[in-house]
């Protein structure tokens, strides 16, 4: 460290109190960091479940607020429960201090309550009752899949912590499934309803029965599907090649078997030649089965005869893994190949994000050029105009950057690069 | 990011990787609010951050607490940023904000409630230090508690961090000769206290023996 001529230098214990401390700070573990990064998202989705409220009409929202509050915590008071939950048994594990369920065998942990709700934690799974109150009780699962069997009471209100996210549940019958290290939340909801909050999720999501939520983190994707009834999984979701099933954790068994459900019509497609059903694969999110099934079958062979569903699928795992060849090969053959398809445009687009990774500026602006030439209102076209700015913006060209943002903004003026487009306006 | 109900809803998402991402497009991410750019500021920036908090705060705890708070304030912030190539300078003035804040009322949490200083063990956090250096870190960071939240940061920021009097400035957004003046401030009190504490100066004695 140079110092300047007027600064005085320090005595030597202080240099050595200096180095010492410098010396003793030690940097997190990947655990800290991902709680810490954890408490953040936290924080951030709570924030986002508080709506902003206009000064001027505060005292009118105040007084219908008092009023709306009134009436259900009186009801609640009238009908609280008169006992609090207690836990009733525990199979195959016990609660320890702090409340952490221990697994004593290799069948997971299964909680009776009081009143009737069930859950049932996967082999391996970590979790923790949180707390246990009158109208209902908190746990929290750290990482595997649980299973929860909420006996329906209007007076009671159980919340599930998986990761970053909160389940706020009545009367329902639900699996959870949270993966910290692929940052994985999935949840399939049976019966009843539930509300998830978190980060992605933005104010929240309400899902009614039958329904799936996969939340992928490092790709900022939320997706809903439908699943099937309760029945056992069809033999027709064996993939068409023969491919051998990757396979499923045994903690995650539970609700990957639910989520392999979730596109019956998918699996019937499957039937016919050249078919694969990857895309049900894809809302499962088995992209590394996808890869092995194509892998098996042979990569030429796949790219020649997949259909454009198959295709499409196969493009988005490849990008996914970060193998920009293969996604780059499946996006040219689904335009070779289906040339008519609406899908041939979004490849165009597609392969512009993946020409970004590997091919280069130029390559990817010139993509989204094409794309935007040839289907000016098309799905992605304020995806391709804004990635056309940033990529000008980090080429340095602030002129062009600053010029695409206002063509942008006249475009899409709340579209997701709007900010960014109003920021790069504002410069000099 | 919008929420879809279809049968085979992924296909028409754009995935990213986020580590490929640059600082400035990072930054835009952050001001468009987007979910991934949150967690890829933490994975590139927490380090440093948790770094100069436990230094600063000479407590692990604390810095944990710091580094969210620095975090969630840019989150929410983000948008103020006028420069998205200036994202790294951007969360350092954060830092600074933070930890003076933290400081001064860590300050009035001691008066009012005569709590202790945090321990040694704690930003040591199980590493391993031998007795004496813990003792000595202990009292070091007992006599950086006595000096004010201003002084203190110019001192480790100048000493353990090696930023520059200028960086110093521009981040606390102080005058360069207000940044001498703290930073002389902190070293003649500190030597003055180390010297003042004969056991402290014969721990640093033995310890610079002993290495």
């Amino acid at each position: 460290m140079k110092r300047p001529a007027d600064e005085r230098p320090d005595t030597k214990a202080l240099a050595a109190l200096v180095e010492l401390q410098r010396d003793a700070t030690k940097p997190r573990s990947a655990a800290e960091l991902d709680r810490g990064l954890a408490a953040v998202r936290a924080r951030v989705a709570a924030d986002r479940l508080r709506r902003p409220i206009l000064l001027p009409a505060l005292a009118v929202a105040a007084a219908v607020v008092l009023v709306a509050a009134a009436a259900p915590r009186l009801w609640r008071f009238v009908r609280a429960p008169s006992a609090a939950v207690v836990v009733q048994k525990i199979e195959g594990g016990s609660l320890l201090e702090g409340g952490y369920l221990a697994q004593s065998g290799r069948g997971g942990v299964a909680v009776t309550f009081s009143e009737g709700t069930r859950v049932q934690l996967a082999p391996g799974t970590r979790g923790w009752l949180r707390e246990l109150r009158r109208d209902g009780a908190a746990l929290s699962i750290e990482n595997g899949a649980a299973s929860f069997q909420v006996t329906p009471d209007p007076a009671r209100r159980w919340s599930v912590e998986a990761g970053p996210f909160l389940v706020t549940v009545k009367g329902t019958v639900f699996d959870v499934d949270w993966d910290p290290t692929a940052e994985r939340f999935d949840l399939t909801l049976r019966r009843g309803r539930v509300e998830v909050t978190g980060p992605v999720v933005g104010g929240g999501i309400s899902l009614r029965a039958g329904q799936h939520l996969a939340i992928r983190l490092p790709l900022a994707e939320t997706v809903i599907t439908e699943i099937a009834n309760e029945r056992p999984a069809p033999p027709e979701e064996k993939p068409a090649t023969g491919a051998a099933a990757v396979p499923v954790p045994p903690g995650r068994a539970a609700v990957k078997r639910s989520v392999a459900r979730a596109a019956p019509e998918a699996a019937a497609r499957a039937k016919q030649a050249d078919v694969r059903g990857w895309q049900a694969w894809l809302a499962a999110g088995q992209w590394d089965r996808i890869l092995a099934d194509a892998e098996q079958a042979g990569l030429t062979a796949t790219l020649e005869k997949a259909s454009s569903d198959d295709l499409f699928a196969l493009a988005d795992v490849a990008r996914y893994r970060h193998r920009a060849d293969l996604a780059r090969a499946a996006l040219l053959a689904e335009r070779r190949r289906f040339p008519s398809s609406p899908r041939a445009l979004d490849a165009i687009f597609l392969l512009g994000r993946v020409a970004e990774v590997g091919d280069g500026t130029a390559r990817a602006t010139a993509l989204y050029d094409e794309y935007l030439a040839r289907a000016p209102d098309g799905p992605y076209a304020g995806e391709a105009l804004g990635r056309k700015m940033i990529l000008a913006n980090d080429q340095n060209d602030h002129a062009q950057a600053r010029a695409i943002a206002r063509q942008y903004l006249l475009r899409f003026p709340s579209g997701s690069y709007a900010t960014a487009a109003r920021a790069l306006t504002r410069e000099p | 990011m919008s929420n879809r109900v279809s049968q085979a809803p992924l296909a028409l998402i754009v995935g990213r990787d986020p580590r490929n991402a640059s600082d400035t497009d990072l930054a835009l991410a952050l001001m468009a609010r987007q979910d991934w750019a949150l967690a890829e500021a933490w994975r590139r920036f927490a380090p440093m951050v948790l770094r100069t908090a436990d230094r600063v705060l000479g407590s692990r705890n604390e810095a944990d607490d710091v580094a969210q708070e620095v975090f969630y304030q840019v989150f929410r912030r983000a948008r103020t940023l006028r420069d998205p190539s200036s994202l790294r300078s951007f969360i350092y003035s954060f830092v600074v904000r933070v930890l003076k804040t933290e400081l001064r009322s860590r300050k009035r949490r001691r008066l009012l409630f005569f709590s202790t200083p945090p321990a040694a063990d704690e930003l040591l956090d199980g590493a391993s230090a031998d007795v004496e250096s813990r003792e000595l870190l202990m009292r070091f960071n007992a006599l950086l508690d006595r000096l004010n939240a201003r002084d203190r940061l110019v001192f480790v920021l100048r000493r353990t961090e090696d930023m520059t009097i200028q960086e110093i400035a521009a981040t606390m957004d102080l005058s360069i000769s207000t940044v001498k003046r703290a930073m002389s401030h902190a070293s003649s009190k500190l030597d003055l206290w180390i010297a003042a504490d004969p056991g402290l100066t014969a721990f640093v004695e033995t310890q610079r023996r002993t290495r």
